[in-house]
């Protein structure tokens, strides 16, 4: 097969190692940053920004553990700690979760892998950008003057009747919202109109699949958390009652209204993740995917009955019990959509060629903290037990083990597999490796803990507790630190590669995914020549690397 | 300019551009039918919580008005397509007219709404804890006006920016910006037009016809 | 998933321009006749639900009027039919799941005591119901009243 030297890996003599003209230096100047068009630029500014947030979000979870250290107040007061876990919910959700994956891979990616020069709307990528920053500063100017105080779950009527600063925060998230919407926008209308000649709707890469079921679920749910949000403005500021008892309305209406959409919006944050996993694991054992159909069906099939599910969140609010049944079954089916990956992704690791990279390592706690993590959620929705433990730290676990331990272990996962392609350079293994076992290991020290925490019976959002939970928290303390420490490590190796780190080349790991089909780091244009698509992505056959080359 | 000059450098010819920006703004229509869909849930729960204060409050609505800002505002949607369609036809400066008519019935439209909501609020039909009308004292009353304001108010924020989007849409045209095969802000803008007549289809009977 | 490719000549545009500005005419005229037909049935107070559901039938009909000629979404491609069929059917599941709710929900648990569907309100305590069980009937089954 004849290819030119552009639209494949090229023979190492010939490629350069180190693209020269590329993306981050084609352009200089500020200017040419903050008016860039270019996807690749712009995913670059939503890593720095996210990782920002996630540093800030991580800080005041450090704070939680200090005070939850022991007993009793150890170092602030029940309305600070309020304060605390308010804003580390509001900065992880509204300023990393839902915003990271997409921003940063999705932007970058998801042109490089079929075959586009940009999204559909650049201009429309930069503004999304600029509204994360509006937002981000509204709710940090709510945050300086002392913030909220009501959760980020905002449930009325305390959150339209408490003195502290909600509104901000609260137009905050409205605008991040926004931004939220015009991203998916972008995807959507990228995916339908964009794709190079040959990248058919079953010849796309996985992870474009993905990112597409979380662009229609960023479409169809944000808006209602917008409306739901400024209702609950108005409410503060005018007492419409829209929400109060006293005036005939319905607290529980506003639980409704919200978690329609953040129910879904947990959805929007595992999507990309579970999308980055679905490229990785290919590349990872040098096999395509097993049941590829299934997979990115199965995406369309999580981001549509995810909007059934959201009275799992008022099981024990004062909903129907006919309602709360329903929702409960539609609940356990979401789960089946998330089997079926995980089924076929240890299907395609299954007799495949593994090299354990740093990345797989992410992949390993991935799958592991996914399975439990979902398994936990199945059991949750299970109304009789919910009863127990809605409210406990048991909830507070699922969740963690959902957000942390799989979206961030799938986001350290994109980061050190396409680390190479972003910025030409390799970061160094040996650190990469550590900081994976101290993330893992410091995850399973700070939430297993809480898991028996909650089923013991010890309440989320209390500052204070009875001394028998005194052990179980110092742990689960312990852990976070690890975790930071891990954090912190991989901050470091990361940033010094970008100076000293190894040229990698265009496909370090010999990835036969579509976006390596460029120079690292990719020049501005994206590709020198249109490459050509005549194989599906991830097509190893060829190779005879692995026992069983080709899944199906 | 031609057409083509229309044609960014990352879209392969105009047809697939024009097809992503039809696209694009079905995507945009489609939160603002979920952001209005919030809103219809609350006035369906309060409905159904309260109906015979609804109907007795919607009594006090006046239906001859709602009824003419009905009928302003699909008329208002048929000048909107014969815009779009006479820019499509190259005839740049007919259709600035039609969008120019367009304008004219959406100011009517405000104009009759601000005649509504001066008479409320003279009456004491108000929002919430601002509600002072002694005829209707049913809790659903309130609520009503609630979901009234909320649902024009928010209606009324989309006119005033259908109106700037067609205002500047109708100052282009009639420069001739899109006199050369090129319509597609026009599509759009009127697409965004005719959203707004939608919602108020439904507000209509749900409001004024209970 | 693309559109139907755009007449190159200008004729040819301009002969099909002309019947669909007719076209803009008939919806406008069929949409204040349906206005007109809303007005006239809300006039005879029908018993619910029929009165909520004739009205929002005849709204649904202008929409669909609007929606596909003024919208174009008769002509173009099913790309935008999906987007905006799945906006609806979520309005529609949000607020028929929601209603739904307030319609099951234990009496007490609704604001303003509205009616329910069906639910018998409480009796003179939560406790105790409305109306007490039947007595048995006397010649029932065995081991009844007169078994003893």
């Amino acid at each position: 097969m004849s290819q030119s030297p552009a639209t494949t890996p090229p023979a190492p003599a010939e490629a350069p190692g180190y693209n020269p003209r590329n993306y981050l230096n084609a352009e200089s100047g500020v200017a040419s940053w903050l008016l860039t068009r270019d996807h690749k630029r712009i995913g670059i500014m939503y890593l720095v920004l996210t990782t920002v947030a996630f540093a800030l979000g991580g800080f005041f979870a450090m704070l939680l553990r200090l005070e939850l250290l022991t007993p009793g107040p150890t170092v602030m007061s029940a309305m600070s700690y309020n304060r605390m876990f308010t804003l580390h919910g509001v900065i992880m959700i509204f300023l990393f979760m839902i915003p990271a994956i997409p921003g940063v891979f999705g932007n970058f990616f998801l042109p490089l892998m079929i075959g586009a020069r940009d999204v559909a709307f650049p201009k429309l990528n930069l503004l999304s950008v600029y509204l994360y920053l509006v937002g981000a500063a509204i709710a940090l100017y709510g945050m300086v003057h002392g913030g909220a105080d009501t959760g980020w779950t905002f449930y009325t009527p305390y959150s339209t009747t408490t003195v502290t600063k909600v509104v901000p925060i609260l137009l905050g998230a409205f605008v991040l919202g926004f931004s939220s919407i015009v991203t998916g926008l972008n995807f959507i209308v990228t995916i339908h109109t964009l794709r190079a000649p040959g990248v058919g709707w079953m010849k796309m890469p996985l992870f474009v699949w993905s990112i597409y079921a979380t662009s229609i679920i960023q479409i169809l749910a944000t808006p209602v958390l917008g409306i739901t949000l400024l209702l609950v403005a108005f409410e503060h500021a005018f007492g419409f009652g829209v929400f109060d008892p006293a005036r005939g309305g319905d607290p529980i209406l506003f639980q409704h209204l919200f978690w329609f959409y953040s129910h879904p919006a947990v959805y929007i944050m595992v999507l990309p993740a579970m999308a980055v996993i679905s490229e990785a694991i290919q590349a990872a054992a040098r096999k395509n995917i097993f049941g590829y159909r299934a997979v990115a069906f199965s995406s369309l099939g999580i981001a549509f009955v995810g909007f059934f599910t959201w009275g799992h969140h008022l099981f024990t609010s004062g909903q129907s019990t006919l309602d709360a049944g329903i929702f409960g079954v539609l609940s356990m089916f979401v789960g089946i959509f998330t089997a079926i990956k995980v089924f076929n992704w240890t299907a395609t690791l299954y007799r495949g060629s593994v090299k354990f990279t740093t990345w797989f390592a992410y992949f390993c706690g991935f799958l592991f903290f996914l399975v439990f993590g979902g398994m936990t959620g199945i059991a949750l929705a299970t109304v009789a037990l919910d009863v127990h433990w809605q409210d406990t730290y048991f909830v507070v676990a699922h969740f963690h083990f959902i957000m942390v331990g799989s979206v961030i272990m799938a986001w350290l996962a994109a980061l050190h597999y396409w680390w190479p392609k972003m910025f030409g350079r390799m970061y160094s293994e040996g650190w990469g490796l550590v900081s994976s076992v101290l993330i893992i290991l410091g995850f399973n020290a700070t939430f297993i803990p809480q898991f028996l925490l909650g089923n013991y019976g010890m309440p989320r959002r209390y500052y204070s507790y009875p001394e028998r939970f005194w052990p179980l928290n110092v742990a689960s303390t312990a852990g976070a630190s690890l975790l930071a420490f891990g954090f912190l490590i991989i901050l470091v190796y990361l940033l010094v590669s970008l100076k000293h780190g190894r040229v990698a080349g265009p496909n370090p790991w010999g990835s036969r995914g579509y976006e390596w089909m460029t120079l690292s780091p990719p020049p501005p244009e994206n590709f020198l020549e249109q490459p050509t698509y005549p194989r599906p992505p991830h097509d190893y056959s060829d190779l005879g690397a692995a026992e069983v080359t080709h899944a199906t | 300019m031609r057409p083509e000059a229309y044609v960014a450098h990352h879209f392969p010819n105009l047809q697939q551009q024009e097809h992503a920006a039809r696209l694009g703004m079905w995507l945009f229509l489609a939160t603002e039918l979920l952001l209005f869909g919030g809103l219809f849930t609350v006035y369906s729960v309060y409905r159904f919580l309260f109906p015979e204060t609804f109907v007795a409050a919607s009594g006090l609505l006046d239906v001859k008005l709602g009824t003419l800002n009905t009928v302003v505002l699909i008329t208002s949607s048929l000048t909107a397509a014969l815009g779009h369609h006479l820019a499509q036809h190259g005839r740049g400066r007919a259709a600035a007219l039609a969008l120019a008519a367009t304008l004219v019935l959406a100011l009517g439209f405000l104009v009759v709404k601000a005649f509504e909501w001066t008479h409320d609020f003279h009456e004491g039909l108000l929002p919430g804890r601002y509600y002072s009308y002694r005829e209707l004292t049913t809790p659903g009353a309130p609520m009503f006006f609630v979901v009234y304001f909320l649902l024009t108010g928010l209606h009324g924020l989309h006119v005033i920016l259908g109106m700037c989007v067609l205002g500047v849409l109708m100052v282009l045209a009639w420069r001739g910006s899109y006199d050369h095969g090129y319509s597609t802000p026009i599509e759009l803008g009127v697409m965004y037009w005719h959203l707004v007549d939608l919602i108020w289809i439904f507000l209509y009977p749900l409001l004024y016809l209970i | 998933m693309t559109t139907r490719k755009v007449k190159n000549s200008l004729e040819e545009h301009a002969r099909v321009g002309r019947a669909r500005a007719g076209r803009y005419w008939i919806v406008w005229a069929a949409l204040l006749v349906l206005t007109v037909a809303t007005y006239a049935l809300s006039r005879l107070h029908l018993e619910h639900p029929w009165g909520l559901v004739v009205a929002l039938f005849i709204a649904s009909a202008k929409s669909a009027l609007v929606v596909l000629f003024f919208m174009h979404l008769w002509d173009h491609g099913g790309a935008n039919r999906l987007v905006f069929g799945t906006s609806v059917f979520f309005v529609v599941l949000l607020i028929g799941l929601v209603v739904l709710d307030n319609a099951t929900r234990f009496v007490l648990a609704n604001p303003g005591r509205g009616a329910t569907l069906s639910r018998e309100p409480p009796g003179p305590d939560i406790l105790s119901p409305r109306f007490p069980p039947e007595p048995a009937a006397p010649g029932g089954f065995p081991g009844g009243e007169r078994g003893r």
